[in-house]
């Protein structure tokens, strides 16, 4: 009898083998099921959220142009419907990207956006909306984590491909992997010019040009030396389709004048020394500086916007204890370029800074890092930020991880 | 012959037990899958309920939008989930206490005749208010509406 009871003991293990085996993959398929649908549901959050985000201007409707802060988030621009979004709001998130900057004289951190030298975008975080306000404003705060990423659509390359006399330079217009054939280039170029005073002198040239069918057009100036400072901004549209490019050249990058914003509500810049940031070493040397602001305007050309002195755009800078920062009023709300030509010990260049995100197609990243996140989803719109094309795309995640809640 | 006595014994009773046994963790597997395919209907149905009601808010929140307006939309969502109709209600709150803050919308979504219920944060502004109401998944009036009064959205379920 002992193969019978060798047999039962077989066939009841198996048995047993097989209702733990059926159960544990039964229990498995349920959870994968379960998790997909989590998956599905916190994408459909994500794009509600990021339509909460684009499509409400938040409030008050206009907070992007106050030094408050709003009740309520979004970042839509008031005056128009649909995906368009306010250039002001944009400039007060706190970026995540770059690396914040304090400046002494006024004891503040400032949220640094800087795409290459010369062009900055520095704001107070006492006026920049920080992830954690937003997430509390939004109302998933503890639930919901984001990252918040704005990048411009069109592409405009300038180089410089003569650097005097004339001096020339090819603007390419691209937008997502193709070429924008034939396209209308608008430009500015201003030139710091040559003077026996300490204030730097500057003059302009505007016009338009077209592009080939590569997207590509040469522009050229005559009577530039290769040791003036110069900027030169293109704004290219094409049915709809607009983007912006700038390029500088400078004689000095070691003493220049760098814009703070000070106050949103009153169109405000702070003009400091670079070395009370970046604490350069002696000899002290004071920066001289002339401001001028050009606008976008709706007929795609740019146009330069007089300043009055009153504004504060032409004085000088200097550095360390007792040497008080200056400050500038931008004229306008509309949005424009601010360009600060500086010039100290014969050394000159040009500083840009955007009024309005748009103007100079700045990108904003704003909210959490998405490193160590376990489970991430996206929804990408596009967006329109004063008339320039960028692509809106938001990253949300759960902190309950794979587990969901409402 | 002790062994086979002690064999059927102890083989028997356990092989009968199999029998019950296996039936009755079937049907416990079953009734845990029947009842997270439904929580997984009723979840997709309260994210496209949410969804509906968001932009409803969203078209007419602008200024360019006159006071009275009034839309309606059918959200579209299956009458029944597995030949259950569901109900949705609905209650709002500020996410904060400063006056004029974010509202979020708590819509809680139940299967009649289960115990599946599902609940869904829908943010809107400031100037969003709800109106009590219930949405019933079978109606010939189930629909989300909305209307603009002085500035203020009334959102409701309901023709």
């Amino acid at each position: 009898m002992t193969g019978a009871t060798i047999d039962h003991l077989v066939s009841v293990t198996v048995f047993l083998a097989a209702i733990v085996l059926f159960i544990g993959l039964f229990n498995q398929t349920v959870q994968t099921a379960i998790i997909y649908q989590q998956h599905r549901y916190l994408a459909s959050r994500c794009s509600d959220i990021l339509d909460t985000i684009l499509l409400s201007p938040g409030y008050p409707i206009n907070w992007g142009k106050t030094d408050t802060y709003p009740t309520s988030f979004g970042l839509q621009d008031p005056e128009f419907t649909q995906y368009r979004i306010s250039p002001y709001s944009l400039m007060r998130l706190q970026s995540v990207t770059g690396t914040p900057i304090t400046y002494p004289k006024t004891g503040l951190t400032y949220s640094n956006i800087t795409m290459g030298f010369g062009n900055f975008l520095l704001v107070p975080y006492t006026k920049a909306i920080n992830y954690s306000a937003a997430t509390k404003l939004l109302g998933v705060n503890n639930t919901l984590g984001f990252q918040l990423t704005v990048t411009p659509i069109i592409t405009v390359t300038i180089t410089e491909t003569h650097a005097s006399n004339p001096l020339t330079a090819s603007v390419k217009v691209y937008g997502l992997g193709f070429p924008l054939s034939n396209a209308t280039i608008s430009y500015c170029f201003l030139k710091v010019k040559a003077s026996q005073g300490n204030t730097p002198l500057y003059s302009s040239a505007f016009g338009t040009i077209f592009a080939d069918d590569e997207g590509e057009a040469t522009v050229s100036f005559q009577n530039v030396a290769s040791d003036e400072s110069y900027v030169l901004i293109a704004y290219a549209h094409l049915q709809g389709l607009v983007g912006i490019g700038y390029h500088e050249r400078v004689t000095s990058t070691k003493r220049y004048v760098l814009p703070l914003i000070d106050s949103f509500a009153q169109r405000r810049v702070i003009l400091a020394h670079s070395y009370d940031v970046h604490y350069g070493g002696p000899p002290e040397s004071a920066v001289f500086f002339n401001a001028t602001f050009v606008l976008l305007t709706e007929d795609f050309t740019l146009r330069e916007m007089p300043m009055e002195n009153s504004t504060g755009k032409i004085g000088k800078v200097n550095y360390g204890n007792g040497q008080p920062y200056a400050n500038l009023t931008i004229p306008t709300y509309n949005p424009g370029i601010l360009i600060v030509t500086y010039k100290s010990n014969n050394e000159d260049g040009i500083v840009l800074m955007p009024w309005g995100m748009s103007t100079m197609a700045f990108p904003v990243t704003f909210g959490d890092r998405l490193t160590d996140k376990e489970w991430i989803v996206t929804s990408i719109r596009q967006i329109l930020v004063n008339g320039i094309a960028y692509q809106a795309k938001l990253a949300l995640w759960s902190f309950k991880g794979y587990s969901v809640v409402g | 012959m002790p062994h086979i006595t002690i064999e059927y014994t102890i083989m028997v009773p356990l092989l009968i037990l199999q029998i019950f046994l296996f039936p009755l963790a079937a049907g416990l597997l079953m009734n845990i899958w029947v009842d997270s395919r439904r929580a997984l209907a009723l979840q997709d149905s309260a994210s496209h309920l949410g969804s509906t009601v968001q932009q409803l808010y969203f078209s007419l929140n602008h200024e360019t939008i006159g006071n009275g307006t009034r839309i309606t939309n059918n959200p579209g969502v299956p009458p029944l989930i597995e030949d259950h109709y569901f109900t949705a209600t609905s209650a709002i709150r500020a996410v904060s206490a400063l006056p004029n803050s974010t509202k979020i919308l708590a819509l809680t979504l139940a299967l009649t005749g289960t115990q599946n219920k599902v609940t869904l944060s829908v943010i809107l502004g400031p100037n969003a208010q709800w109106q009590n109401s219930t949405y019933m998944s079978n109606s010939t009036h189930a629909a989300v509406s909305a209307q603009k009064f002085n500035g203020a959205i009334l959102l409701r379920f309901g023709e």
